[in-house]
Formats: structure tokens, sequence, C-alpha cells
């Protein structure tokens, strides 16, 4: 069942909201029919993966109250017997969710190197690689479960003591396939009752439509019209299409995964739960730390907050030495997204980008401190608008490896971004212009409203929404295409 | 000086050098303003100014400690400094 299927938009959703809100005002009631219905829904993607789900859900809710048990109070020496097992049984924890997650998910890419290092040295190992299908959502709901022990452990929160508060924190529909990755506060929320609100079931609906129109309407778009051709096709197509399909991929890539949190937290919303937000119009960053503050924001909050700091702050070797850490955290990063060398390579440049960011930056500074003038060039229209064109242009281009299936794809498309050829651009219907230009359209409104309403009175909004509707009903295909950040 | 004020010009001073470009005066408007809401600072910058503060003040802060409630303001951090410190009330 996926979020634009019938059965889920016109029977799921709708019978979950309508027993949610018509039921008693209890959180008992409202976790318990939340709870069925994430496990219908995981279940519908893959039922004999369920009983996976629910032991890592057991063991993780027994794991959180034995810590907090094991917890010493505030001041307590680290090396009492008490925090040593409580050390003990987070790394424990920990090992196993990690351990699902690379097993289930790295295994066949772990074989498949092996193999071929072997066999670069005359040794090959001749192993098949598994190739298992993966539990839905296992590199969203792994975080999220290890950053809930993390916490519990350093006594940031308190363990949830509702078995059924804790299943659905675990398991909850809306994100349980690609996040967006809620923080272990999300506990405090699902454990008492939620209120109905009109407010929120409207904005809550609003959301997921604008993320159903990104996700599966202007994503789908792109991808088939300028994407797919130009990446099937690497270096045999003009540089010009090789352009169109890269910049096509990054407003696909961004309207995937930003339309699907949108549809998530609309979801959540209409149910009367908070999710962190993951998008914030990334397109507009003018440096690559702010652009990775304004893209996959919870899972880039994830890993400062317990890759990078910890790295950083603590009391081994990385301490304070902050380019390592980058590189470390998106290194992880790239591996995180996919078990391919091209998704490290991908993670690599982001941390190399970032390391070349913080050192001009200080270089910059270390200008300003001399003269004030630097100061005020920094904050010149020209200024804003290099800086913004480095970080897209640098973004765009570690896309290609994101987007290639091995490094010789890669390889051939980035050739052909710099090869001649005539000015071919790809021959489409008026219909695909047409298309195209809405798709470019909605992404421009929407980095240009960041969530505001259209300045306009409210009797022309509607009609402009209503002729909007219309049009993507009539003249846009609904796709069911790929959705992107599923796969990692 | 008092300890906590001249902590606070510390904190105003370094964060100007370091993130605000001189125009600390114009964007520290309250002493409770959060830092991570209003801007002031990022991931990157919270670790360096823990690190720093660690140095300055020769402490070491908890791992458990590093949440927002005891450094997304200049209020939060000096009172946290003050009582890891062990400064007088």
């Amino acid at each position: 069942m996926t979020f634009q299927s019938i059965s889920f938009l016109v029977f799921f959703l709708p019978v979950v909201l309508l027993l949610h809100w018509a039921g008693p005002r209890r959180a008992g009631w409202q976790n318990g029919l939340l709870v069925a219905a994430s496990w219908l829904f995981f279940y519908s993607w893959g039922p004999q993966l369920l009983p996976l789900l629910l032991a890592v859900t057991a063991l993780n809710y027994g794991a959180g109250l034995a810590l907090e048990a094991l917890r010493g109070p505030e001041g307590a020496p680290p090396d009492t017997l008490r925090a040593r097992r409580g050390r003990l049984l987070l790394g424990a924890a920990v090992a196993v969710d990690l351990g699902l997650l690379v097993g289930w998910k790295y295994t066949g890419f772990l074989v498949r190197t092996a193999d071929a290092m072997a066999g670069a040295v005359g040794l090959p190992l001749s192993v098949a690689a598994p190739s298992w299908a993966l539990p839905l959502g296992i590199s969203f709901w792994t975080l999220q479960q290890v950053g809930y022990l993390l916490d519990v452990h350093h006594g940031r929160t308190a363990a949830c003591r509702s078995p059924l508060a804790f299943a659905l924190f675990s398991s909850f529909f809306p994100q349980i396939q690609a996040g967006p990755i809620p923080r272990s506060d999300l506990v405090a929320q699902l454990e008492v009752p939620r209120a109905f609100t009109l407010d929120a079931l409207r904005a809550g609906a609003f959301r997921f439509f604008r993320g159903f129109v990104a996700r599966f309407l202007v994503a789908a778009v792109l991808g088939r019209l300028l994407v797919d051709p130009a990446f099937s096709q690497a270096g045999q197509v003009s540089a010009v299409r090789h352009w169109l399909g890269l910049l096509g991929y990054a407003g696909q890539v961004f309207c995937d995964f930003a339309g699907y949190s949108e549809m998530a937290i609309g979801a959540a919303m209409a149910l009367g739960v908070k999710l962190p937000e993951n998008f914030d119009a990334p397109f507009l960053a003018t440096n690559l730390l702010g652009l990775w503050r304004r893209w996959h924001m919870s899972l880039t909050g994830w890993l400062f907050e317990h890759v990078y700091s910890p790295l950083m702050t603590g009391s081994g070797r990385l301490r304070g030495r902050l380019d390592l850490g980058f590189l470390l955290t998106f290194l992880v990063s790239g591996l995180w997204h996919g078990a391919a060398w091209t998704f490290v390579l991908w993670g690599g440049l982001q941390g190399l980008g970032l390391i070349v960011h913080r050192r001009y930056d200080e270089a910059y500074r270390g200008l300003c401190r001399t003269d004030r003038a630097w100061v005020t060039r920094r904050k010149s229209r020209a200024y804003l608008l290099a800086a913004w064109a480095i970080t897209q242009l640098f973004f765009l281009l570690t896309l290609v490896p994101f987007r290639a299936r091995s490094f010789g794809e890669a390889a051939a498309f980035a050739g052909g971004l710099l090869g001649g050829g005539p000015l071919a651009p790809p021959r489409l219907a008026l219909i695909d212009v047409a298309n195209l230009l809405v798709c470019a359209g909605l992404l421009l409104a929407y980095h240009a409203l960041r969530g505001r309403q259209l300045p306009l009175p409210a009797v022309a909004r509607g009609v402009l929404y209503g002729l909007l509707i219309v049009y993507l009903a009539v003249f846009m295909p609904v796709a069911d295409g790929t959705f992107i950040y599923a796969q990692f | 000086m008092d300890q906590r004020a001249d902590l606070r010009r510390a904190i105003v001073e370094w964060l100007d050098d370091n993130y605000l470009f001189g125009d600390a005066a114009g964007m520290l408007t309250s002493d409770d303003l959060s830092f991570l809401e209003s801007g002031v600072l990022d991931s990157l910058g919270f670790v360096r100014l823990v690190l720093w503060l660690e140095e300055r003040h020769a402490i070491k802060i908890d791992r458990k400690h590093l949440t927002r409630a005891n450094f997304d303001s200049m209020n939060k951090i000096v009172g946290y400094v003050a009582q890891r410190a062990g400064w007088a009330p």
C-alpha cells in the first residue's frame, strides 16, 4: 500500500482518521488504533518482515526501561558497576539495531566488495551476493531507535513506560517508510491524548495534497521527461541534454523526498501528531553548511547530534578535529543513503565541500578582522549571488554519482556535461513542455513562498488553486514512479 | 569584574569574531534569544562553542548536558557554566 494508491487514499487514511477522531479521546484508544493501522501498513509491504519490526520494538522498549534504571543520579561517577552495565547494555542494544541494518542492507555490498578485492589479487571468492528484500524504512527507523536509546542513556529523555505508545513511536505509518526521523521527544506527544482541531486537519490535508503534487506529479514528470533519458544515454547525447537531465534530477530528488515528507507531516498533523520539518527551501542556500541545514534536516540533525558532536567534543583522538569530523560524518551519510561506492563518493564529496567552506570562512573572517569593508562586501548582492551559484553548482554536480548506478556511468555523464555537440534539446510534445513549465513554476513558488500563502485576495487565490488543480488533474499524469528515498 | 558579566562579554566577542562579523550588538537582542532558532549559531558553531567554553573554563561538559536546555541562549550558557564552575550565586 503506497501513499498514492487508491486503497490508501480512499479507504485506509479516511477510515483511520474517522475512527481516530470519532473514538474516545484517550491515548490508549488513539495509540491502539494507530498501532494496528501502522502494523497493517507495514504488513502490506512485506508480511514476512512484520515479526522483525515487532521484535525490534520489544527489544528497544525493554532496553530503554533498563537503561533508565541503570542510569545513575546526576553527578554519579562514571565507573560504578551500574554505569558500566548501562554502557554495556547500550552497546549491545545499539549493536543489535545496527547489526540488523548492516545485515539486511549491506551484506550484498560487502560480499561484492570482498569478491572484487579478492578477484583483483587473483583469488575470486565466487560467492553469490544475497539480494534480500529490505524491510520497509529500516534505514530510517533504525536511526530513530538508536537515537532514542542514546537519549535515554544520556538522560536527555525519559524512557517510554507505555508499550502502546512505544509501539506507535516505532511504527507510525505516516513516517515509517522514509521519515522524517523524529527525535525521542515524539514519545512524549504519543503518551498523552491528542485533541481534534479543524485547523490542524485542514493544514494537514493541505500539506498532504502539496506533497502529493510534488511527489507524484512534479518528480515523476521531471524523471520521465528529463532525467531518465539523459542518464540512460550518458555520454551519448548533447551537453544541453545532460545539463537539463541533471537540473531535472535536482528537482526530481527534491520533490520526491520533500513531497513524501510533506505527505507524512500532513497525515500526522491531521492525526494530531507533530513531526519534525525535513526541508526548508534548500535551493536558496548560499553555503554548503546552510544547504545541509535545509535538506533532509532530520537526518542531518541526527548525524550532527549523535555522530559529529560526540566525536568532536568527546575525549577521543578526534576531539576538535572539525574537518575530519565533517568527512567521517558525511561518509557515514553517503553509506546510509545506499550500499554502493557511488554513494560513498557522494558523501566524501559533501564532506570535502564542507571542509573547503569552513576553511574559506575562517580565512574570510581573518580579512574581516583587518578591514571591516570585507564585512560589507559579504552582505552585497553580488557576493550573495556568487555564493549561491557556487553552492548550488557544487551540490548539483555531486548529484551525478548520487544518481549514477556505477562509477562508469557517473564518469560518462560527467564527460557528457563537458562535451560539445549540437545544441540539441530533447524533443518534447507541447503538453510535455507545458508540464515542465508548470513543474518549474511550482518549484519556484515553493521556494519563494516557503509555507506562506500567495499574496493575493482569497477569491483570486481560490480561483488560481482551482485552475491549477484542474490542470494537474487533466493534463499531468499521476505516475507510479520510483520513490528514490524509499530505496535507502 | 563579576564572573558572569565577564563570561557574557567573552561570549559576545567570540560570537562576533567567529559568526556574526561584528553584528553581535544588533543580533543579540535579548539574553534569552535562541541561538539556534535565530540563526546566531549552527550545529558546527554549537560544537565550536562547547570546545571553547571547555578550554576557557577548564571544565568538561558531559555529553548528557549537550542539550538546547543548557546552551541555546546567553542566559542558559552563563547559568550552566556558573553552575559547573561552582561560581557563587
